[in-house]
C-alpha cells in the first residue's frame, strides 16, 4: 500500500524546506529587475505548469534566479481533486521540473481542474464525501511516491457547496493530512473568501485545522460581488492588496504556529515590484513579531 | 518548364554559391544588414514580453462580462484604419460584413 | 452522471443552467455563485487568448475579440493544463469565422503571433558562429548534399497578405494609417538568444527553409524554392539565415531523396 511507504518519512512540516520568510510570486514581467536588483526575498514561488516548455526566457531567468533565491514550486494542473485519475504525462513533467530546479517545497490544490478531455483552468470545487477522501488520498499518494517528496496541499476558496458533502472543509483536511503525510499551505485569503461566502466563522475555520502541519502560508486580495440575495460574494482574484482582514487572520495564525514560510500572490493587474516588495516587507514584520 | 531543367539550375546555383558567400563573409554585418532591409523588410520591433503568450494563474477572474454576442458584432479595432482593398470583393470594408440574426 | 460531470457541462454549456446538487448558505440562488466558476473558466481562458494573440485583438477591438475569443473557448477548451499550448487551433477557427470575414487577413496574423509564442518557449539550441558556417560552406565542395539544421524555434508562414506588415505596424505608433495590407507576404520567426524576432521574407524563401526544416539537403530545398518563385535569391535568404545565427548543424548527407 503506497500509503505505508510515506509513514516512514518525516511529514512536510519537518522536512527543512523554506526559509521562514516572506516570499513573492515572481512574474515574467519582473525577471529583469530581480536579476538586477536583488531584491531581500525570502524565497521566490512560480506555477509549475508556466515552466512546462521546452526552452527559451522563461528557464534561462528562472535559473538565474533559483542560482540566488529558494524556490516554491506551485502546481495548478494536477486536477488532485479530480474524479479521473492522475494526468501521468503531467506528473512526469513535475518530476522532470523538480529535478531541475530542486525547489524548497512542491504544492498543489485541494480542488479539481480537468474533467474528461477537458482542462478548465480554474480549481473547482468538490463535495466533502468519504469517496473524495479515499481518492484525494490515493492521488496525494501518488504525487509523493512519484515525486519522492512530501507535497503540500492547499486549502480551497470556495463559491458553492455541495449537498452530498459530509464532512467539513477542515475535517476533509486533516484527515488527507493524516492519511499521506501531506503538509498544509494554508492560503489565509482562501479561508476568508471561503468563510465569508458560507457565512462560517474564519477564526473557528482556522483553530480546527491541522495546524501542526502548516508548511506554507498565502495570502492575496480579493475582489467583492454581489449573489442572488444582493450578499457579499468575495472573489479569490488575487489582484488587489491584501485585504487588513486577512492581515489580522494572519496574525492569528502566526500565533498558533510560529513563523511560517509566506507568499504574497498577485496574478492579477500585477502592479511594480517595488509594491509586492513592501507587501512582503509586511509579511515580515509579522513574522518577526511572532518570533520567540 | 521540367523536372531536369529546375534541379539543373538548382545545381548551378549552389555551385556559384560558394563563391558569393565567400563575398558576403567580407562585408560587415552592419552593411549586410541595410541590404537585407531593402530585400526582406526586417520587421524586429515589439516587445519581447509579449511573445510569452499567457501562463497559468490558481486565481479567479472578478467582473469580466463576455456575454456580447459575436454573430451581431462587427470587428471594430485597427482593421477600420487600413485602407480597404481596390478589388470588387469588397474585403476589409465593413458594409462587406452582414450580421446573422 | 457523476457529480462532477454535471458540474463540468454546466460550465461549458452555452445556456445559463446550473448543476443540481449545489447550494448557498445564505439561501442565495446556486446560479448565482455558479457564475463565478463559470466566469473564471470562460474569463480566464479568454483572457489567454488575448494574451497570446494581442494584435489579432487589437485588430478587430476588444469587444469583438472577446466574444470571438468565447466562442472559440465553447469550440475548443484545452485539452491540457499546459495554458501556453491553448489556442493552437485559434487561426484556423478564425479563418472560418464569418463575423470576422471582413478582415481576411486575421487568421494569418493570429497564426504569425501563435509563432511567435512557439519561437519564445521552443527548445534552445547551439548556433553555428556566421563565421564558422561561411568557412564550412566554403571548403565543402559538394554543397547540393549539405543538410542544414535549422533553430528549433524557427517557423514559417506563408500569406496571401502583408502579415508582416500588418503585424509590424501595430509595434510603433502611427504605423498603420500607411499601411497596405494587401499583398502576399511570407513571414520568418525565430528566436536569437532570448529575444523572438520576425521578418518579412518572400514565397521562394518560405518554400526554402520549409524544404531545409523538413530534411531536404540544399539542392533540393533550392529546387522547391525555386518552384515557388523563379526570384528566389538564394544568397540573400542564405545570408539572412546565417547572420540571424538560425543554422545549428552542418552535415553532408548521402542519402538517396525521395
Amino acid at each position: 500500500m503506497m500509503t505505508l511507504s510515506f509513514l516512514q518519512t518525516p511529514s512536510a512540516a519537518q522536512v527543512p524546506g523554506l526559509p521562514l520568510r516572506a516570499g513573492l510570486g515572481l512574474k515574467n514581467e519582473h525577471f529583469t529587475e530581480v536579476l538586477d536588483t536583488c531584491p531581500d526575498i525570502g524565497f521566490f514561488e512560480v506555477h509549475a505548469e508556466n515552466y512546462m516548455v521546452a526552452g527559451g526566457p522563461f528557464h534561462h531567468y528562472l535559473g538565474l534566479i533559483r542560482a540566488q533565491y529558494p524556490l516554491s514550486l506551485h502546481g495548478v494542473g494536477l486536477s488532485i481533486g479530480g474524479e479521473n485519475p492522475l494526468n501521468r504525462e503531467h506528473l512526469a513533467r513535475l518530476a522532470t521540473l523538480i529535478e531541475r530546479y530542486q525547489p524548497q517545497a512542491f504544492s498543489e490544490h485541494l480542488a479539481w481542474s480537468t474533467h474528461g478531455p477537458v482542462f478548465f483552468n480554474d480549481l473547482l470545487p468538490l463535495a466533502y464525501d468519504v469517496a473524495a477522501l479515499n481518492r484525494v488520498c490515493e492521488h496525494v499518494d501518488q504525487v509523493q511516491s512519484t515525486l519522492k517528496r512530501p507535497m503540500l496541499l492547499e486549502n480551497p476558496s470556495t463559491y458553492l457547496q455541495f449537498q452530498r458533502s459530509t464532512l467539513d472543509e477542515t475535517d476533509f483536511i486533516g484527515e488527507i493530512i493524516r492519511r499521506t503525510g501531506c503538509g498544509l499551505l494554508l492560503d489565509v485569503n482562501n479561508v476568508y473568501v471561503s468563510c465569508i461566502n458560507h457565512q462560517r466563522d474564519p477564526l473557528t475555520y482556522i483553530d480546527a485545522l491541522p495546524l501542526h502541519a502548516v508548511a506554507e502560508i498565502h495570502l492575496a486580495g480579493f475582489a467583492e460581488d454581489t449573489d442572488s440575495l444582493g450578499e457579499r460574494l468575495l472573489i479569490d482574484d488575487h489582484g488587489a492588496p491584501i485585504d487588513n482582514a486577512v492581515w489580522q487572520l494572519y496574525e492569528h495564525v502566526l500565533a498558533r504556529t510560529g513563523p511560517v514560510a509566506t507568499l504574497i500572490e498577485r496574478d492579477n493587474q500585477v502592479p511594480a515590484f517595488s509594491v509586492l516588495l513592501a507587501e512582503a516587507q509586511q509579511a515580515e514584520r509579522h513574522l518577526s513579531r511572532g518570533r520567540p | 518548364m521540367t523536372v531536369k531543367h529546375r534541379s539543373l539550375s538548382a545545381a548551378s546555383l549552389v555551385l556559384a554559391l560558394s563563391s558569393a558567400l565567400s563575398l558576403s563573409a567580407l562585408s560587415t554585418s552592419a552593411h549586410a544588414a541595410d541590404d537585407m532591409q531593402k530585400c526582406f523588410g526586417v520587421a524586429e520591433a515589439g516587445k519581447n514580453d509579449c511573445a510569452a503568450g499567457a501562463g497559468t494563474s490558481c486565481a479567479g477572474t472578478s467582473k469580466t462580462k463576455d456575454q456580447a454576442n459575436a454573430w451581431k458584432l462587427v470587428p471594430a479595432g485597427t482593421c477600420t484604419q487600413t485602407p480597404s482593398t481596390t478589388s470588387s470583393t469588397g474585403f476589409g470594408q465593413e458594409a462587406a460584413f452582414t450580421a446573422k440574426s | 452522471m457523476s457529480l462532477l460531470e454535471d458540474f463540468a457541462a454546466a460550465l461549458l454549456a452555452s445556456d445559463q443552467a446550473c448543476p443540481a446538487g449545489l447550494f448557498s448558505s445564505n439561501g442565495a440562488d446556486p446560479a448565482s455563485r455558479f457564475a463565478v466558476y463559470r466566469n473564471n473558466v470562460h474569463g480566464s481562458l479568454i483572457n489567454a487568448l488575448a494574451t497570446a494573440y494581442p494584435v489579432t485583438l487589437q485588430l478587430v477591438g476588444d469587444e469583438f475579440f472577446r466574444a470571438m475569443a468565447g466562442c472559440y473557448v465553447q469550440a475548443s477548451p484545452p485539452a491540457s493544463p499546459l495554458i501556453s499550448e491553448y489556442g493552437a487551433t485559434f487561426s484556423g477557427f478564425i479563418q472560418g469565422f464569418e463575423p470576422a470575414a471582413s478582415v481576411p487577413y486575421l487568421a494569418d496574423v493570429a497564426r504569425l503571433e501563435r509563432l511567435r509564442v512557439r519561437a519564445y518557449h521552443a527548445a534552445d539550441a547551439l548556433a553555428l558562429e556566421p563565421q564558422a558556417v561561411l568557412q564550412q560552406l566554403q571548403t565543402h565542395t559538394e554543397l547540393g548534399t549539405l543538410h542544414l539544421q535549422l533553430h528549433p524555434s524557427l517557423a514559417t508562414l506563408d500569406s496571401r497578405y502583408a502579415v508582416v506588415a500588418v503585424w509590424a505596424a501595430h509595434q510603433t505608433e502611427g504605423a498603420i494609417a500607411t499601411l497596405n495590407p494587401w499583398h502576399a507576404q511570407g513571414a520568418l520567426v525565430l528566436r536569437r538568444g532570448l529575444e523572438v524576432k520576425v521578418f518579412a521574407i518572400d514565397s521562394g524563401s518560405v518554400a526554402f527553409i520549409d524544404s531545409l526544416n523538413q530534411g531536404a539537403v540544399l539542392e533540393k530545398a533550392l529546387a522547391h524554392a525555386l518552384e515557388a518563385s523563379a526570384e528566389f535569391d538564394l544568397h540573400q535568404c542564405l545570408a539572412l539565415l546565417i547572420n540571424q545565427a538560425a543554422i545549428t548543424h552542418l552535415s553532408l548527407e548521402h542519402k538517396v531523396s525521395p
